[in-house]
């Protein structure tokens, strides 16, 4: 946890800026999260018989599916899971959670965030056994939680939604930007949000939801 | 105009707003089932050549793979040829299967850019005038120039996808398509033998479609043959990197143009050659230039041409052919406009086809400041401020279409059509103008829409939906009117002439009786009463004409970086009667977004040497995103000759690409005639300026 701490934040912002290589990327992520596992390498895709990593003071797990507990939306889920399994796609195809987006894959269209520990994240950059001993909230989370009520609510009057793909997405990282900045300008609304594509073309109404919420108050 | 002032007001947001805003609509990317396999084609990745090897028993070993099929030597022309597919029980056991596959590639140089010096055979600017001089004697200017157009995908967020659940006798399937009817009719002979009535599409929510989601396609036929074999769930979703290869793109183009005009403004007519750069089956091209009614072109003589690379073949994209001819042809509109002097708006005005347009020419100009505009490349400083316009409009494509009513005893109605929402507001439209037929909000009438076995409906293309279903909705309605006053007519014993209705409440004219919706639906003898509405070409409620619009656009550039901020957007749009001002002006807003998105960003690039499409993803294809966005102004343009409701999608994003290259010529003084307009393409624009001064 130490190396996370230093970094100040979680991998949100820090994800857009890992090498491009997911094998480099994975590696990275473990030991920044200290976490309990590190891969074999053929969960990065390779052969299975080649080397494997030896970090001292980290246990192998792997391959094959390990049984692991996740607190997802403020509950203890218990899923087996393979190393190699992205957060997003075990929120999806073993958790039921549907809300988050599997549209790009490499962290670059912001529709699967999720918010680990409160703070934004693409969760399909993120490992589901480094989520191991996090809060992960997900759209359905945000949705409940009666802190996001006014901007569920201002989305919706707004209509701000077309096809609606990458809302979910883009209501999760707006919550993460107002609790980082209640009160953001237009310009800090395009910023903070810029990790968020939208191919409708809804950003105005995005803008006007989110800015709605921030001058009007969020509750 | 009955309706239009009423229904402009009407600003509630899209019926199944929530549904998306919280994660709970559920699109075919989210469906998941116990015992499901997925399925997932595999892909030579070069732009022409063939697998030599593969090894398939390695493969097939892998634990959780059901099914792997390869075809070796089976030669391929785009990058994304699909040369198998693989079966598993997770997505995971597919990528096992496909690096045990340890594929080998012979691969050939291929044809991957339509290269002017090489590729292009058809005319270029020289600058000797005399053919078309000596054909229109009064031309007092003539202009030449050669615009091209990049490829565009259409980079749908949810992916191309179904999942086919085969239960034996009966088949359910969920597709990601803009057309359910047109997917069940091709669903339903590739299940085996269970009959079409048996064979279930749903598309409730769809991701995105822009036209690339017509029909069964591969994924579907796919997904079909592999739960019908297996009869089992079947799940296949693209990835992006497939998306961007095989699910559409928006064709190329080059476009040369020769046109003279006279002293007075006049458009007399000339030359135009349109190359289309479409994908090695040919086919899919098409450029709209010089665009038909827009202005008044006098004689122009057209010739077309094909330029082939190894690459899929184009699909329909929001306006096949428009953005790419618009841009040429507004372009040129300014530079014969700056030949002669003229201010463009003055320009168009008086080589103008519509009364609509000219009027929105006037609107635009004022919303957008348009007397603030220098002469071109006078902005002062090193960021330098630039206006432009563009225009366009929209032909009708009425299309035959079903709708259902069905009132309940409880007073609730479900309006249903075998239509889809894709995004454009169908559940909406179907709910906001049954409301207003019946007299009831939306606590008590259901649009529902996106089921195969609702009455048939078109495929959302050709911005037809709204225009075909409003009408067969009302008659629906209309029709269910009927038989809801004759129970009252027959309950009160008077001629059903004297029974009224308006607002939820029948009222008999001779004897001044009320009764209430809910309380007639109370007595109703069957527990649901049907009424069937159709509407096809020609029957009463088709709507008047083409939708016309104008857009003006206002931009900062960098002349040392090259860097284009767009400021504003103002979109002037008539598409008659407006159902609902949220979805409406969402609908401009967005096609205007995706405008920006092909004018400054969007290209599809492949490596020479390979034929590999080296940005197939979202971090090297770039959309546009919040940073980019401007200051859109949408404009609800009507007046007393629109009635019905119009087209709107598609002419929202035929102008902006125009307006924004007007708009940067205006800025810099020098024109770019080629999109996307990147900062490179400018800054090279600028140089002989630069070194001269």
């Amino acid at each position: 946890m130490k190396d996370r701490e230093n970094e100040g934040t979680l991998p949100g912002p820090a994800v857009f800026t890992a090498p491009h290589s997911r094998r480099l990327f994975l590696k990275g992520m473990g030991l920044a999260a200290g976490a309990t596992a590190i891969l074999p390498t053929v969960a990065v895709g390779q052969n299975a018989d080649a080397e494997t990593e030896e970090i001292p003071g980290l246990k192998i797990l792997g391959r094959g599916e390990q049984k692991v507990t996740l607190k997802v939306n403020g509950a203890s889920r218990t899923v087996a899971i393979e190393p190699r399994e992205t957060l997003l796609n075990v929120l999806r195809t073993k958790l039921g959670l549907t809300g988050s987006k599997e549209v790009c894959d490499r962290g670059t269209c912001g529709c699967c965030t999720v918010l680990l520990d409160g703070a934004s994240i693409v969760s399909c950059l993120m490992l589901a056994i480094d989520a191991v001993g996090h809060e992960v909230t997900t759209i359905e989370g945000v949705a409940d939680d009666p802190k996001n009520a006014a901007l569920i609510d201002a989305f919706c009057e707004h209509d701000a939604a077309q096809c609606g793909y990458c809302i979910p997405g883009i209501v999760v990282r707006s919550s993460a930007l107002l609790d980082e900045n209640p009160a953001p300008t237009a310009e800090e609304i395009r910023q903070g949000l810029s990790g968020n594509i939208c191919r409708c073309g809804t950003y105005t109404k995005i803008f006007d939801a989110v800015g709605s919420v921030s001058k009007g108050g969020r509750t | 105009m009955p309706d239009n002032n009423v229904a402009i007001e009407n600003a509630l947001p899209r019926v199944d707003v929530r549904q998306k805003v919280v994660g709970s609509a559920k699109y075919a990317a989210d469906q998941y089932r116990p015992n499901m396999v997925f399925a997932k084609f595999v892909r030579f990745p070069y732009g022409r050549g063939k697998a030599v090897s593969a090894n398939v028993e390695k493969a097939r070993r892998v634990p959780g793979v059901l099914e792997v099929d390869v075809r070796i030597d089976d030669y391929q022309e785009m990058p994304g040829g699909r040369i198998g597919h693989i079966v598993a029980e997770s997505e995971a056991a597919i990528e096992d299967a496909i690096e045990a596959l340890d594929l080998k590639f012979e691969h050939e140089r291929p044809l991957t850019d339509a290269n002017l010096e090489k590729q292009y055979n058809g005319p270029k600017p020289t600058g000797n005038h005399e053919a078309i001089r000596a054909k229109f004697k009064d031309a007092a200017v003539v202009v030449e120039a050669l615009y091209q157009t990049q490829v565009q995908t259409h980079s749908c967020l949810e992916p191309h996808g179904s999942m086919v659940d085969h239960r034996g006798d009966e088949v359910e399937a969920w597709a990601s398509t803009q057309d359910v009817t047109g997917y069940h009719d091709g669903l339903k002979g590739r299940v085996g033998n269970v009959p079409g009535s048996k064979v279930v599409v749903h598309s409730d929510y769809v991701g995105g479609g822009f036209g690339s989601k017509f029909g069964l396609r591969a994924e579907g036929s796919l997904a079909a043959q592999i739960a019908t074999k297996y009869k089992r769930p079947c799940r296949v979703v693209l990835d992006r990197d497939e998306e961007h290869l095989d699910a559409g793109n928006r064709p190329g183009s080059i476009q040369y143009m020769q046109l003279a005009a006279d002293k007075n403004g006049r458009i007399l007519g000339g030359k135009v050659h349109c190359v289309s750069v479409v994908g090695f089956q040919r086919g899919g091209g098409g450029v709209n230039n010089p665009v038909g009614g827009l202005y008044k072109w006098g004689d122009i003589e057209k010739s077309e041409d094909e330029i082939t690379l190894n690459f899929s073949i184009p699909r329909a994209f929001r306006a096949p052919g428009w953005p790419q001819g618009v841009f040429a042809v507004e372009g040129m509109m300014d530079e014969l406009a700056a030949a002669l002097g003229m201010d463009p708006v003055e320009f168009r005005q008086k080589n103008e086809t519509s009364p609509r347009r000219a009027r929105q020419l006037q609107t635009g100009a004022e919303l957008v400041g348009w007397s603030e505009r220098k002469p071109d490349g006078a902005w002062p400083g090193r960021v330098k401020r630039g206006y432009g316009v563009a225009g366009a409009l929209w032909p009708k494509w009425p299309t035959p279409c079903e709708a259902e009513c069905r009132i309940a005893r409880d007073g609730t109605v479900e309006v249903r059509s075998g239509v889809q929402d894709i995004g454009t507001g169908t559940f909406t439209v179907v709910t906001d103008v049954a409301c207003k037929a019946l007299g009831l909000d939306r606590s008590l009438v259901s649009g529902l829409v996106g089921k195969s076995f609702y009455p048939p409906g078109p495929g959302s293309g050709g911005s037809v939906v709204s225009r075909s279903l409003v009408p067969a909705v009302r008659e629906a309605c209309a029709n269910a009117l009927k038989q809801m006053v004759a129970i009252v007519a027959a309950e009160w014993k008077v001629a059903a002439a004297d029974v009224e209705y308006a607002d939820g409440v029948f009222h008999s004219k001779s004897t001044g009786r009320k009764v209430p919706w809910k309380s007639v639906c109370g007595v109703m003898k069957d527990s649901v009463l049907v009424a069937h509405g159709k509407w096809e070409r020609g029957w009463a409620g088709e709507s008047d004409g083409s939708s016309d619009c104008v857009q003006f656009a206002v931009v900062d550039v960098d002349t040392e970086t090259g860097i284009v901020r767009v400021r504003k957007i103002v979109a002037v749009h008539s598409a008659g009667e407006y159902v609902n001002r949220k979805t409406a002006e969402n609908q401009i807003c967005g096609g205007v977004t995706q405008g920006i998105s092909y004018a400054l960003f969007e290209n599809r690039i492949q490596d020479r040497q390979t034929g590999a499409m080296v940005n197939a993803d979202f971090l090297n294809y770039k959309i546009a995103g919040p940073v980019d966005i401007p200051d859109i102004v949408p404009v609800l343009d009507q007046d007393d000759s629109d009635t019905g409701v119009r087209s709107l999608g598609e002419p929202a994003t035929v102008p902006t690409s125009g307006a924004i290259g007007n708009a940067i010529a205006n800025a810099l003084g020098v024109r770019v005639r080629s999109l996307p307009i990147t900062p490179e393409k400018i800054l090279a624009a600028l140089e002989p300026k630069g070194a001269s001064a």
